[in-house]
């Protein structure tokens, strides 16, 4: 099961449902993009019950102004030899507030777990401000888990290899954007939602 | 005399505390090759970086005129649409932009600054094709991200593709044969000399003779802790790769 949720301030609620349990054998892919301009609480609990269980997580957050944005995923592995990721990748400018916490919970029962999770976000300007706490619970032994978390700057590196082309820092900064957010964008087959994403960094 | 491309007079530059150029001076006229040589640490990646206009690297002295224009007042890309190009030691990797994409956008930022409207895509796809595969790029390439996974053969092909799209007048090649096979090497000496004419002018910057022997340079300068220690002709290389910078002062 695939769902796109694209929060944006003519749209500006989280229509989906908050909780999910995924049995044996099923498939769940969330992707979730917050466009510049809103603010929202999204908080996901997501238990994983059966073996061979798949669980995707993609969010994205593109804040410009004074939005408070908060993320809050519980990924609950309650049985064990399933999988589950979590790509989260915000765009934080202007004064906006953001606030990512993502819980990994392993149970003992649930060996052959492999649970990942990466929170990286691009701070834009100094008013902005990004939180991230990843956590860690792992009661089983035989696991696989991982979960990073940065909060960085545009590289000036790939900056000057972008001017030194002729692309002009505007330009250049744009698509560092895109290529920072594209992991995420990726996800979501429409074409024209993809472009109204790739769009909407020209505002941050 | 006005077939001079580029005057450098007594460049000092740092980056941070260090300062790195000394007092550099060089000329460079229509139609030449120059090679810059060096041991490692000599500053020849910084000669390259402040030529193209690097923010991190500060010049203290001296100054750089590009076809009669003052080029350290030049922003990088205004260098790039004056004609200059830098082939990078490590090209940047940049995933979720493909090469079409950011060459596209660096043909429409130039073409912007000249008061152009952006080049009609049937057009661009078309140079995109043509210079390809003048490098001998696989033409499947176009839609990969900006050196994303590349090899550093196909990095180093990559940079001498761009430099033949943007077609400039004075290039800069940093360290291109580093990590490059011999294969790899031929092609993109290739690229260079068949980019070359009476109008346009190269920098070579090497530690080794061996792109030397596919790039062939009119003039040798040696480089040693900042300075140019000495100017001369070809032949010197050979000196240099029989007895080492040590001897060369």
């Amino acid at each position: 099961m695939k769902k796109v949720s694209i929060i944006s301030p003519s749209c500006p609620a989280f229509s989906l449902p908050a909780e999910y349990a995924v049995g044996a054998g099923e498939e769940l892919s969330l992707v979730i993009v917050v466009l510049p301009g809103v603010s929202v609480d999204i908080p996901l609990d997501i238990t994983i019950e059966g073996e061979g269980a798949s669980v995707n997580v993609d969010a994205l957050y593109l804040c410009s102004g004074s939005e408070k944005v908060s993320l809050k995923v519980n990924m609950n592995h309650v049985s064990g030899g399933s999988v589950s990721n979590q790509l989260i990748r915000g765009v934080v400018g202007g004064n906006a507030r953001t606030d990512f916490f993502g819980l990994i919970k392993v149970a003992p029962d649930a060996q052959k777990t492999e649970a990942y999770q990466s929170n990286y976000n691009l701070l834009l300007s100094e008013e902005a401000k990004v939180e991230t706490r990843p956590q860690l619970e792992i009661y089983a032994d035989d696991v696989k888990c991982s979960h990073g978390a940065a909060v960085g700057k545009l590289d000036e590196e790939e900056q000057f290899y972008m001017r030194s082309r002729g692309i002009t820092l505007k330009e250049a900064r744009a698509l560092q954007m895109i290529s920072f957010v594209s992991p995420v964008v990726e996800k979501i087959e429409d074409e024209a939602t993809r472009t109204l994403v790739y769009n909407s960094l020209r505002t941050i | 005399m006005n077939d001079i491309l580029l005057e450098i007079k007594n460049l000092h530059a740092r980056v941070g505390e260090k300062e790195i150029l000394k007092g550099v001076d060089l000329t460079i006229r229509k139609g030449e090759i120059h090679a810059v040589m060096g041991p490692n640490g000599a500053g020849k990646s910084t000669l390259s970086a402040v030529l193209a206009g690097k923010p991190q690297y500060e010049v203290t002295e001296g100054s750089i005129t590009f076809m009669g224009r003052d080029l350290l007042a030049m922003a990088p890309e205004e260098r790039s649409w004056a004609g200059i190009f830098l082939s990078f030691q490590y090209p940047v990797e940049i995933p979720g932009v493909s090469i079409t994409n950011f060459m596209k956008t660096a043909v429409d930022c130039r073409r912007e600054a000249l008061g152009l409207e952006p080049m009609p895509t049937p057009e661009f796809m078309k140079l995109m094709k043509d210079k390809m595969n003048f490098v001998q790029m696989k033409p499947e390439l176009r839609k990969r991200d900006m050196n994303a996974g590349f090899s550093g053969g196909e990095k180093k092909r990559n940079e001498i593709f761009q430099m033949a799209l943007l077609d400039p007048v004075l290039s800069i090649l940093d360290e291109t044969d580093s990590g490059l096979d011999v294969d790899a090497l031929r092609i993109v000496a290739s690229g260079v000399n068949s980019l070359h004419t009476p109008e346009k002018a190269s920098i070579v910057i090497t530690h080794y003779q061996r792109l030397l022997d596919y790039i062939v340079p009119d003039v040798v300068h040696v480089l040693k802790d900042g300075r140019i220690v000495r100017t001369a002709g070809r032949e010197i290389v050979a000196e240099i790769e029989e007895k080492g910078y040590d001897s060369i002062a």
